[in-house]
C-alpha cells in the first residue's frame, strides 16, 4: 500500500513540484492549496505524513496543526520560509514531528522525510537488547557498564547510545537520531546532537569502551562501529 | 533614586524672585514715599527767611516789634505763627492760651517730614534765628500750599506696579533661557534630523547637569542610533545587491551558455549555496538586532562543543584534527544557549582558519576569570592592524585581502554571544590574531 502524503502549500509552483516529486516516489499525494482545504481532506481520509506549510491562507499552518493534533497522530511536518532559529525560538516548531526551513533542497526533504516514516515505524517496534557482550545496557538506571563500570550517562545520551546500538552498523541521519532521540526536529544550526556525541564518545573512553567508536558520515549522519566485534 | 536638579534650579530663581520682591517693595518703596513728605529746598528758605526777619524784628523794636511782625506774617500767609523765646514764651505782647501752648507740644525742624497724618492737622514748624538761635524762634503752623503732596498716584503705581512688573519680566526671561531655549534648539537639531541632516554638530546642551541635560544626551544617543542604523541599511543594500547580483550574472551566463548538463548542475549547485548563505547570515543578523531575542541557556562542556565543530570544519576546510588543538579540560562548562554559541565559535574558526599560513594552527585555550571563563582563540595568520580591530566586527566590513564572505562572519558571532549575556574582542598575538570570548560559568559549576 502505498504511502498517502497530504501536501498543503499555497505556492502553486512549489505544490506542483513537491507533487510531482513524490508521485515519482510512489506515494499517494493529496495537495491543497488553502488550509481549509487540508482541514477537510483531513477529515474525510487518513495520512500517513501531513507537509505543512506555515503561512497557509484560509487556516495557517500552525492552526490546522492544533486542529489535527485534537484528531489524530498522524505525523506533521512543517515547512516556513521564516528563520530556522526565529521559529525555534519563538516555539513555531512546537507540536510538529518535524521542520523544514525554506528553501530546502529535495535531498533533504527526501531524508526528512524518510526519517519521520521511519522513526514512527521505529516506534512501534520494540528496542532490541544489546547482544550479550561486555557492554551492558541497563534500562531502569538509563545507562551502560562496560566490565561493570558505569558510564554515567544521561537519559538523552543512553537514548543515542541505545539508538546506535539498534542499529549497527548503519549510518543513521541526523534529523532521524533528533526525532528518535532528541524528540525535536533538526534545524541547520542546532549542535545539540553532536555535543551529545562527542560527551558519549568521551564517556566511553572513561570506561574503556574505544571500541564503540560514533563515526560521523558526512552528508549523513553518525554510525557506531564495534571495531573488536567486527 | 531620581536627582531633580532642574526642580532645584527654578526653585532658587523663584525664591529669589520673592526675596527681592519684598526686599524693594519695603527698602526702595518705603524711602521713595519718605522723600516725597519733605520740604524743598526752596520752601526752606524760603521760610528760614520769615525767622530772619521776625530776628529782626524782634531785635529793632522788642516785644511790639515782635507782636507787630507775628500779625503781618499771619495775615500773609493765612495761618498761625509766634516768637518764642528760649523758655518757649511768647515773645510778643500777648501770652499763648492754653490752646496755643498745645501747639508747641510737637513741632518740627525745617529739615523734618511733614505730613497731615497727625491728627489730620497742618504740621508746625519750628524755625531758630538764624543769628542767635539761642535767643528764640519763629513757630508757624505749615501753610497749605507749602505741604509736601506726600505720594502721588503715579509714585505709587511706579514703586509698586511697574517695578514688580519689571521685576517679574526678569524672572520669565530666566525661567525662559533656562527651559525653552534649550527646548528650541532640541527642536532645531530634530528639523534637521527631519531633513536628514545627520551629521550636524552634537548638542552642547549635553554638558549641561540637569534633565535637560539628560534629554539631550537621549536625543543625541537616538540621533547616533538613527544614523547608524541608516549607514546599515545603506551598507546592507549595497552590499546585497551587489553579492546578490554576481551570483545571478553568473547564474545568466551559465544558462546562456551551452554548458553540458552535470557542469550546470554543479554551477547553480554553488551559485544557489551562496545566495542562500548570504540571505540566511543577513537575515540572522537583522533578527538578532532588531529582536533581541531571550535565549534560553544551559550548562554546557566547552571542549564537547569544540570537538564537535572540529568534526565539521575538518571535513569542510581538510585540516587535520591535530591542526586544530584544544588545551581546555572537562572542567571548563559555561552557561550559553549552545546553538548561538557554536554558530559564534563556528564562524571564528572559519576565520581563523582562512587566515591561517599553509600548515599554520588554530587553537583554543582559556581560564578562570572569576564567574567567567575567558577563552582565546589564536592561529597564526597575519593579525589585524591596530586600528581595524574594532572594525572586523562590524557588519559587511571586509579588510582588504580578506578573501571570500560576505563580512558578516565575526558581526554575527559577536551578537550571538552578547545576546547571552558574554563578550567578544579581537586583539593582536604577535604573531596571528587573538579573539578572546568570555561567557558566564556554567551554573552547575557555582553550585559545587
Amino acid at each position: 500500500m502505498p504511502t498517502s502524503l497530504l501536501l498543503a502549500e499555497d505556492d502553486a509552483r512549489l505544490r506542483e513540484d513537491l507533487q510531482r516529486h513524490f508521485l515519482n516516489r510512489g506515494f499517494r499525494v493529496n495537495a491543497c492549496a488553502t488550509g481549509t482545504q487540508a482541514l477537510n481532506a483531513v477529515q474525510h481520509g487518513r495520512f500517513d505524513l501531513v507537509l505543512l506549510d506555515i503561512m497557509l491562507p484560509g487556516i495557517d499552518g500552525l492552526s490546522l496543526l492544533d486542529e489535527l493534533r485534537r484528531q489524530q497522530a498522524v505525523p506533521v511536518m512543517l515547512m516556513s520560509a521564516l528563520g530556522a532559529e526565529q521559529d525555534r525560538i519563538s516555539g513555531f516548531t512546537r507540536g510538529a514531528d518535524d521542520y523544514l526551513p525554506k528553501p530546502f533542497s529535495l535531498a533533504e526533504l527526501d531524508a526528512r522525510v524518510d526519517a519521520l516514516l521511519r522513526r514512527v515505524a521505529f516506534g512501534r517496534e520494540t528496542l532490541p537488547h544489546g547482544e550479550p557482550g561486555p557492554l551492558v545496557f541497563d534500562q531502569y538506571l538509563q545507562d551502560v557498564l562496560h566490565h561493570g563500570k558505569a558510564a554515567g550517562l544521561t537519559a538523552s545520551e543512553f537514548r543515542l547510545l541505545a539508538t546506535l546500538n539498534a542499529h549497527p552498523g548503519e549510518a543513521l541521519s541526523k534529523p532521524f537520531l533528533y526525532q528518535t532521540v532528541l524528540h525535536r526536529a533538526y534545524t541547520r544550526l542546532d549542535r545539540g546532537l553532536d555535543v551529545h556525541v562527542c560527551n558519549l564518545r568521551r564517556k566511553l573512553a572513561d570506561i574503556a569502551a574505544q571500541h564503540l567508536q560514533i563515526q560521523a558520515v558526512r552528508g549523513q549522519g553518525y554510525i557506531l562501529v564495534d571495531t573488536e566485534h567486527a | 533614586m531620581r536627582r531633580h536638579p532642574l526642580l532645584w534650579k527654578l526653585a532658587a530663581l523663584q525664591v529669589s524672585f520673592c526675596l527681592l520682591l519684598t526686599w524693594l517693595i519695603w527698602t526702595w518703596g518705603l524711602s521713595v514715599e519718605r522723600s516725597t513728605y519733605f520740604l524743598s529746598q526752596a520752601d526752606q528758605d524760603y521760610l528760614a527767611r520769615y525767622a530772619q526777619q521776625a530776628e529782626q524784628a524782634w531785635q529793632q523794636a522788642g516785644a511790639s516789634g515782635a507782636e507787630a511782625f507775628r500779625r503781618k506774617l499771619e495775615r500773609a500767609e493765612d495761618t498761625w505763627a509766634v516768637l518764642l523765646g528760649p523758655h518757649l514764651q511768647s515773645l510778643g505782647t500777648t501770652a499763648l492760651d492754653a490752646e496755643e501752648a498745645s501747639h508747641l507740644t510737637f513741632m518740627r525742624k525745617l529739615d523734618w517730614p511733614m505730613s497731615r497724618r497727625l491728627q489730620d492737622e497742618l504740621p508746625y514748624v519750628s524755625i531758630e534765628f538764624p543769628q542767635h538761635p539761642e535767643n528764640g524762634r519763629l513757630v508757624m503752623q505749615l501753610p497749605e500750599r507749602l505741604l509736601p503732596t506726600g505720594l502721588t498716584p503715579w509714585t505709587h503705581v511706579i514703586t509698586h506696579g511697574v517695578a514688580p512688573t519689571l521685576l517679574a519680566l526678569l524672572l520669565g526671561l530666566a525661567i525662559y533661557r533656562q527651559l525653552v531655549v534649550p527646548l528650541n534648539r532640541l527642536r532645531d537639531r530634530a528639523d534637521a534630523l527631519r531633513a536628514d541632516d545627520l551629521d550636524s554638530p552634537g548638542l552642547p546642551l549635553q554638558e549641561r547637569r540637569d534633565e535637560l541635560g539628560e534629554l539631550a544626551q537621549a536625543f543625541e544617543h537616538m540621533a547616533g542610533r538613527l544614523r547608524q542604523s541608516l549607514e546599515q541599511q545603506r551598507l546592507l543594500l549595497r552590499t546585497l545587491s551587489h553579492e546578490l547580483r554576481t551570483p545571478l550574472a553568473r547564474l545568466r551566463i551559465a544558462h546562456d551558455s551551452d554548458l553540458p548538463p552535470a557542469q550546470l548542475r554543479e554551477r547553480l549547485e554553488r551559485e544557489v549555496n551562496d545566495m542562500q548563505k548570504l540571505l540566511e547570515d543577513t537575515l540572522d543578523l537583522a533578527w538578532m538586532d532588531t529582536e533581541q531575542p531571550q535565549l534560553p541557556t544551559e550548562p554546557v562542556l566547552m571542549l564537547s562543543v569544540w570537538e564537535a565543530l572540529c568534526q565539521d570544519i575538518c571535513f569542510e576546510s581538510g585540516w587535520e584534527q591535530s591542526r586544530l588543538p584544544c588545551s581546555l579540560g572537562t572542567d571548563c562548562r559555561v552557561q550559553v544557549h549552545l546553538d548561538s554559541l557554536a554558530q559564534a565559535l563556528e564562524n571564528l574558526m572559519r576565520n581563523a582558519i582562512r587566515h591561517s599560513p599553509d600548515d599554520g594552527r588554530v587553537s583554543l585555550d582559556g581560564w578562570r576569570d572569576g564567574d567567567c571563563w575567558h577563552l582565546r582563540l589564536s592561529d597564526q595568520g597575519p593579525g589585524v592592524p591596530q586600528a581595524d580591530l574594532e572594525r572586523i566586527f562590524q557588519p559587511y566590513q571586509r579588510l582588504p585581502d580578506s578573501g571570500a564572505g560576505f563580512g558578516l562572519g565575526l558581526a554575527i558571532a559577536r551578537r550571538a554571544i552578547e545576546l547571552q549575556g558574554g563578550r567578544l574582542w579581537a586583539s593582536n598575538g604577535h604573531p596571528g590574531l587573538c579573539l578572546h570570548v568570555v561567557l558566564p560559568i556554567g551554573q552547575e559549576c557555582l553550585e559545587s
